[in-house]
């Protein structure tokens, strides 16, 4: 029988651990989306620095990015989300739209001049334009550059100079000299899956000084030098100067691809040249800047914060949120931060680090934000447009990569399509405008 | 063809066979296994892909551990599959000896039920289960995914062993009942003891079920303390690179317990079910 | 909320309670004769069984419902009744066809070959050998992986350019181009479809081999007397006894993977163009991820109501409801 009672004992003891732990006192949740441990490191250390300081204490929650979606999606339905939640600019229609997060302009108002001019004149601006308000404090700024095998340039003895810049058609020029087959090279880490629109659809927007709709909301990006500009993006696939298998590469593939030395060119966000940095040897990349639009020379690229900081339409507590977003973004804890994630600093009170100089890892890319040709495009809309993102997008180009339907056909879908829901939403908000292309030098 | 030359043949063959399945397991472990002693810059270089590691680290095993705190998720998974498998095991027994040995009123619909419960989509279950988990403050429990892994894994647990009970003469039991024993005893006595590799399978099946279990993990838990090993292994793929090496290393340590157990496993499986029993 | 769970687990202990008492009851009464015999199989199957209902009940009737309803996320003020737009949306959409066929390979093909393994293997594993208690604990070993450990490896190792898989071919001079495994309509899925097979062999080689251990020993003694050959004895023997079992884990197996997606969203994400995509990856990828609740939910409907059409014809054409049991 004691036997049997000691069992019994350990059996109830098994189940012990399974219950919730008992939480004291008030306290923030705050999510991270896309966590390492170097980020949750980063996030603790700074939570209890500010529980120090104002006595309220944050709890660091986490979701691998994967899955970061669809976990947002589920919080915010059952009225879960975190008091201060990161998001990534492409949610931010659907968070909008569905109420879950609040607007900022009230807590801002006043320190804008705190912030740099990318933050303010790009980031906010649009985020206005879109949605009526300031919904996101970014956590850092990041870029597009053109990441390139410098070894490889020498070796075929290209001149590429950062300062200089380059044009679309030296871009695709160097792409094709890379290409060879032989060596098991190929000219450009292309990307055939989810998000193959989104550096398309900057190029494209390349033609149209930055406009994708008019006003009435018909698109612009389907006219035939559009078309045109579809073959000759697509045609880099299509003459071999990526793997077969790009088809189905999404970013993974891609930045795989090139530190790993099979391409020679990378689009990717300035946040890659952490990658770069622990995987590659300096001798070997580089970073030139978006190339500039064959039509009027200017640089056309997106600036926006990886994982910006909202507050949630659940919080109980917005006024201690907001003073937790502040003290995330002061400039002390703000450079920290940007420098462990490869990240532009948001406030213009930084100092002089070297990382962001003309010699450090970044030159090229603070030199694209201090450019007076830099223009950012528009985005794809202020409707939601997850299930084209996750779906025809993607998918109309690879059906143009298979053979299966031709150029115009392909864009002509994806652009009926926007212009559909970008008309709808005209319809549908009295007094809305289309977004404009912002730039740094107007004012 | 004389008999024995057939026998030879069939023996021949079986051994081929028995060797190109083992190749075809073993080589992806291997890959595995191989990629795991590697370091970052040889995994991802794709001009020379070397089958055995160059340079063989353990930094991906230490990494793991030290920055990953892979020892925690290990902890939680035990927690919850272990204790998700111990009711997983008891709710069957009971539930399949009633399957078995029982004709019933509804024993059809009952089981029907248990078949339709395994048709509908997981992720249309998560959704309404972590309202009401939210509601009751059980969000980022343990015990929320227990409940979970309980109810996926019970249905196929139920009827599993409901087979395996069938299996078991019924003249056993009979016996115990004329020498006076009632149901329990029989039971608990009789029947339990022939079918302990049965019972072994089952938890390893309720095991192996929840251990492996990801998108509830990932919206049922959300601080990086209480992730199970699927969720943390998840977080190696971040939005631009792929820890392969160290995703590989926690792949081939999250097989160790399941490897484990399957050793112990096929030992019963081996000796037969009923095989005690006809000897007993 | 809180109160309606306290509610389930007080009606389950009360009528656990209840229902213990009465057992009790009876046994003290009459201890020579048999308890009730109407009443136990239910007190049996009662945890289980109302575990279940709580767990299940309500979300397959709330997908029912939300299936026909306008239930999008970014519209939380809109949720209406919409008149079957939610299915009309999933039948026109130009793929459709695509993935359902794909979905009915992708399932036929794997759950058929991982039957065909595992049997061979379970037969190949009946008779001892030396090592066979350590051959089994190793091919057993894929069904221990978790899925997306198994899908990341296959879609990295069918890398069609730093894949270990082509550079094996080419090294064994089986191919002389590298070929792009998941960048070509047709192979992606093949590729799927492999990863699912090695992962669910010694699902059915486990649960085979215990059958098989359950056939006596003096039935094949008989037939060796009289002179049968194997392929005779199998299907004269063997298979009718282990039939039970095979119709259980057809069945069950068929169903998981139909309903599976992990591999698909992990190694192809359903591409090149909707050529791997099946409908339940496409429910995840799209109707979910997409925030709308109600298309999710009509994609689960005619999942559900396709399997349990399966299910019927799967039960009748193996004459499995002859006991009464389904």
């Amino acid at each position: 029988m004691k036997k049997k009672l000691v069992a019994l004992m350990l059996c109830v003891m098994m189940f012990i651990p399974l219950l919730p732990a008992g939480a004291s006192g008030v306290q923030l949740r705050f999510i991270d989306v896309s966590p390492s441990p170097a980020r949750q490191e980063y996030y603790e250390k700074t939570f209890a620095k500010f529980r120090e300081e104002t006595g309220i204490s944050v709890a660091y929650e986490s979701v691998p990015w994967d899955d970061a979606a669809n976990k947002l999606t589920i919080l915010g339905t059952s009225n879960q989300l975190p008091d201060v939640i990161t998001t990534w600019a492409g949610w931010l229609g659907q968070f909008t739209a569905a109420g879950w997060v609040i607007p900022l302009a009230d807590y801002i108002a006043g320190t804008e001049d705190q912030y740099t001019d990318t933050v303010t004149k790009l980031v906010w601006k649009g985020e206005k334009e879109l949605y009526g308000n300031v919904y996101t404090v970014p956590d850092g700024m990041m870029v597009k550059g053109v990441f390139v095998r410098k070894d490889w340039a020498e070796e075929e003895g290209m001149d590429l100079d950062p300062k200089k810049g380059w044009t679309y058609s030296e871009y695709f020029d160097a792409v094709r000299k890379f290409t060879n087959p032989e060596k098991n090279r190929y000219g450009t880490s292309f990307r055939g899956a989810r998000g193959a629109f989104d550096p398309l659809f900057v190029y494209l927007q390349t033609l149209t000084g930055g406009r994708a709709y008019a006003d009435d909301g018909s698109a612009l990006f389907n006219t035939p030098e559009a078309v045109a500009a579809y073959e000759t993006w697509n045609g880099l696939y299509l003459d071999g100067n990526a793997p077969k298998d790009a088809i189905n590469w999404g970013f993974i593939e891609m930045v795989d691809n090139f530190t790993g030395g099979l391409t020679g060119t990378l689009i990717n966000d300035s946040e890659v040249a952490a990658t770069c940095i622990t995987s590659m040897k300096d001798e070997q990349w580089m970073v030139m800047p978006m190339p500039e639009s064959d039509v009027d020379g200017k640089i056309y690229n997106t600036v926006n914060s990886p994982y910006a900081y909202s507050i949630s339409a659940s919080s109980k507590n917005p006024d201690a949120a907001w003073q937790l977003i502040e003290y995330l973004t002061r400039p002390d804890n703000n450079i920290e931060y940007c420098k462990l994630t490869g990240l532009i600093p948001i406030k213009k009170d930084v100092g002089d680090d070297p990382l962001y100089g003309p010699d450090g890892y970044y030159a090229t890319f603070m030199q694209q934000l201090n450019d007076p040709r830099l223009v950012v495009p528009c985005a794809f809309g202020p409707f939601s447009y997850t299930d084209m993102h996750q779906g025809m997008m993607h998918e109309e180009i690879q059906k143009y990569l298979l053979g299966q339907q031709d150029a115009k056909t392909s864009l002509g879908l994806v652009a009926g399509e926007l212009e559909k829901r970008m008309k709808q939403y005209l319809a549908d908000n009295p007094g809305s405008a289309v977004e404009q292309p912002k730039s740094l030098s107007e004012e | 063809m004389s008999s024995k030359m057939k026998r030879n043949l069939s023996t021949l063959g079986r051994v081929l066979l028995l060797a190109a399945y083992l190749l075809a397991v073993i080589l992806p472990i291997y890959w595995m296994v191989a990629t795991s002693l590697k370091p970052h810059t040889e995994i991802i270089d794709a001009q020379n892909l070397t089958y055995i590691p160059q340079n063989p680290t353990t930094e991906n095993y230490e990494q793991l551990f030290s920055m990953y705190n892979y020892g925690s998720m290990v902890k939680n998974s035990v927690i919850i599959s272990g204790s998700t498998a111990i009711v997983i095991t008891l709710l069957s027994i009971l539930s399949g000896y009633a399957f078995a040995r029982y004709s019933f009123k509804g024993k059809g619909t009952i089981l029907l039920f248990f078949l339709i419960t395994q048709m509908i989509p997981g992720i249309l279950v998560i959704i309404p289960l972590y309202l009401i988990f939210a509601n009751a403050g059980l969000i980022n429990t343990r015990f929320s995914l227990f409940i979970y892994y309980l109810v996926v894994n019970l249905p196929f647990c139920a009827i599993t062993m409901r087979s395996f009970f069938e299996r078991i003469p019924y003249t056993l039991e009979e016996a115990a009942y004329v020498d006076g024993c009632t149901k329990w005893q029989g039971l608990f006595k009789i029947i339990l003891p022939i079918m302990f590799p049965g019972i072994v399978a089952v938890f390893v099946f309720a095991f192996i079920g929840s251990w492996n279990e990801l998108i509830a993990g990932t919206i049922f838990i959300s601080t990086s303390d209480m992730w199970t090993v699927p969720v943390g292994l998840k977080s190696l793929i971040g939005k631009y690179d792929v820890k392969w090496g160290v995703l590989m290393a926690g792949g081939v340590l999250a097989l160790l317990p399941t490897a484990i157990m399957f050793a112990v496993m096929q030992r019963f499986v081996v000796e037969g079910l009923t095989s005690g029993a006809v000897k007993g | 909320m809180l109160w309606q769970i306290a509610l389930y687990i007080l009606l389950v202990v009360i009528l656990f309670a209840a229902g213990f008492r009465l057992l009790r009851k009876h046994e003290k009464k009459n201890r020579q004769l048999q308890i009730s015999k109407k009443l136990e199989p239910y007190l049996f199957i009662m945890p289980a069984f109302l575990l279940l209902l709580l767990a299940f009940g309500y979300p397959l009737v709330n997908s029912v419902l939300m299936s026909f309803q306008n239930y999008k996320l970014i519209e939380p003020g809109k949720v209406y009744f919409n008149n079957f737009a939610n299915f009309k949306n999933l039948f026109s959409d130009r793929d459709i066809g695509l993935i359902m066929r794909n979905s009915f390979v992708y399932v036929i093909a794997s759950v058929g070959m991982q039957f065909l393994l595992g049997l061979i293997l379970s037969l190949a594993l009946k008779k001892k050998f030396r090592g066979r208690g350590v051959y089994q604990a190793i091919v057993f070993l894929p069904w221990a992986f978790s899925a997306f450990v198994i899908g990341l490896m296959f879609r990295w190792s069918f890398n069609g350019e730093y894949g270990v898989v082509n550079d094996l071919l080419i090294k064994l001079g089986l191919i002389t181009e590298k070929i792009a495994w998941l960048g070509t309509p047709g192979l992606s899925l093949l590729v799927v479809i492999l990863a699912m097979i090695w992962m669910g062999v010694p699902f059915f080689a486990i649960m085979y081999l215990a059958a098989l251990q359950s056939i006596p020993e003096d039935v094949y003694e008989a037939a060796d007397i009289d002179g049968c050959g194997a392929v005779r004895r199998f299907f004269a023997i063997t298979f009718p006894y282990i039939k039970p079992t095979v119709i259980m884990t057809l069945l069950l197996r068929t169903i998981w993977v139909f309903n599976s997606f992990d591999l698909i969203v992990v190694i192809t994400g359903g591409g090149p163009a909707n050529h791997s995509q099946t409908l339940p990856s496409y429910m995840y990828t799209r109707a979910f991820s997409g925030y709308d609740f109600g298309l999710a939910s009509a994609l689960g409907v005619v999942l559900m109501v396709i399997l349990a059409v399966y299910a019927v014809i799967f039960l009748q054409v193996t004459k499995y409801n002859k006991a009464g049991d389904f």
